[in-house]
């Protein structure tokens, strides 16, 4: 995590000064409210490692052994990735509020529980690539570094939805659009630094695209582990 | 010779079957490019062809990840327990060192050659000699960057996780206090003090010198490779002059 931390601040304290100075527009003040929702997705995406590593060095057997339903451990994993998450990002965004003054600090409390729901569906897609790669260990890291570039890169953490809309196809802007972490990125910046109105609806949408990824990861995670009880391995 | 072959074969197959890390990072580059290389360019007006900017410096970026990995890659067959099987064999310590290092090169050279080739297409209108310059640069960057992670490495017989942790933190630093991703004279003076200590500054400059961008937002060129010439016959040195004192008797953790 303190790598994380320090990846992160950097983008903050770096690369968003720097990149002030090469555009017209305050980049600044665009990328620090994304790069909490950024620090969120990596370190949700950070269950994923623990599950393959629980997998890998048979710890699942230990838990399995436990007196917990098979249900119970998933939601633990998925539960405590998304509270890990949100600690995490909790501290970036305490960073982000010193170094970039908010209008509307209290919007923050508004956005939590929705910010953990999308915490733990981004630890549902590691759930899932996790319990893809067990059986080729080594390819895990390769699955979470792709996913990890294509939602980065297909969302409006990095660049406004207008330039999106001039260069990208229709298709590619609507998942872009659709993409929780686009949404995510636009509610801390207008709800908390901003200082607009929550809209009920941008909300609504948050929860609609992360409680699906939650579910297929879960789904995902609760078939491995059946296979390990009847099989012994994956 | 055939020894030093045979050991970097022996290395070097497992990467390659099958190649999922080389097709992936090809992946990586070729989404970054038409993407966020795209999309930041039309954001970003200091420069003339941002996405050309961020083609080279994605590829100096790749070029270091790939030179840390050989470093790393040593200190993981130190604790596996493989480093006490390669020192038993029938080789000189110098050929073994050799094999680490040509074996970091030609993984270098399979990772770069579709994003390079991409990046050239990109760029156009270059001769022979500044491809084979830039390309001379990215190598001795390479090798500079394996010899700084392999010096490092002695780190690592104390404690992996600390070793670890310390050549990730150093990576992000290193990349983001360069000019990798924007020009020297767009830095801060707090960051630009920074950026001078970073190998990947000199690295990038000097392949965009090479490829034809404009030169008032680029190092010194002679300065960049005097520094990069040193960086990689110094590391490696010492890099070698350590780990022939280091290894001998080393346990697996």
């Amino acid at each position: 995590m303190a790598i994380l931390l320090s990846l992160n601040l950097s983008d903050m304290l770096v690369v968003a000064l720097v990149y002030g100075k090469l555009m017209d527009f305050n980049y600044f003040r665009f990328f620090v409210p994304a790069v909490v929702i950024m620090g969120l997705f990596v370190a949700s995406l950070d269950t994923g490692r623990r599950i393959w590593l629980a997998i890998r060095e048979g710890m699942i057997h230990y838990y399995l052994s436990l007196p917990i339903s098979t249900e119970g451990i998933v939601a633990a994993y998925l539960l405590a990735g998304g509270l890990a998450a949100m600690v995490y990002s909790s501290s970036l965004l305490l960073i982000a509020l010193v170094v970039l003054p908010a209008h509307a600090v209290w919007s923050t409390f508004v956005l939590l529980p929705f910010l953990f729901v999308l915490a733990t569906g981004l630890a549902g897609i590691a759930a899932t690539l996790a319990a893809l790669a067990s059986t080729h260990g080594e390819f895990f890291f390769a699955y979470q570094q792709i996913v990890q570039v294509v939602l980065l890169t297909l969302s409006t953490v990095f660049y406004p939805i207008d330039v999106v809309r001039l260069y990208l196809p229709p298709f590619l802007v609507k998942i872009v659009s659709l993409n929780p972490l686009s949404l995510a990125a636009e509610a801390m910046r207008q709800y908390t630094f901003a200082g607009a109105p929550v809209e009920p609806w941008s909300l609504i949408m948050l929860l609609l695209t992360s409680i699906p990824l939650a579910i297929i990861g879960a789904l995902a995670y609760l078939t491995a582990l059946h296979s390990i009880q009847v099989k012994g391995k994956l | 010779m055939r020894n030093v072959i045979r050991l970097v074969w022996f290395d070097l197959k497992q990467e390659l079957r099958p190649p999922i890390w080389i097709i992936m990072e090809w992946v990586t580059f070729t989404i970054q490019l038409g993407i966020y290389g795209a999309l930041m360019s039309q954001l970003v007006t200091g420069i003339s062809n941002y996405q050309q900017f961020y083609a080279i410096g994605f590829v100096v970026m790749m070029t270091f990840d790939i030179g840390a990995h050989t470093g790393r890659h040593f200190v993981e067959h130190a604790h596996e327990g493989r480093l006490p099987y390669l020192l038993s064999l029938p080789i000189s310590r110098s050929k073994l060192f050799l094999s680490i290092a040509l074996q970091g090169g030609t993984e270098l050279a399979l990772m770069l050659s579709v994003p390079l080739a991409i990046s050239l297409v990109l760029i156009g209108n270059l001769s022979a000699i500044s491809v084979a310059a830039a390309i001379a640069t990215l190598f001795c960057l390479g090798f500079g960057v394996a010899g700084v992670m392999l010096g490092l490495s002695f780190i690592a017989f104390k404690s992996a996780d600390l070793y670890t942790a310390i050549t990730v933190g150093l990576s992000s630093i290193i990349v983001r206090f360069s000019t990798v991703l924007y020009p020297f004279i767009f830095l801060p003076p707090n960051y630009a003090v920074a950026a001078f200590l970073s190998p990947l500054t000199y690295g990038a400059d000097l392949v965009r010198f090479f490829l034809g961008f404009d030169p008032s937002i680029l190092l010194n060129p002679t300065y960049a490779a005097a520094v990069l010439t040193a960086l990689a016959v110094g590391t490696l040195g010492l890099g070698m002059f350590l780990l022939q004192r280091l290894v001998e008797g080393v346990k697996s953790a």
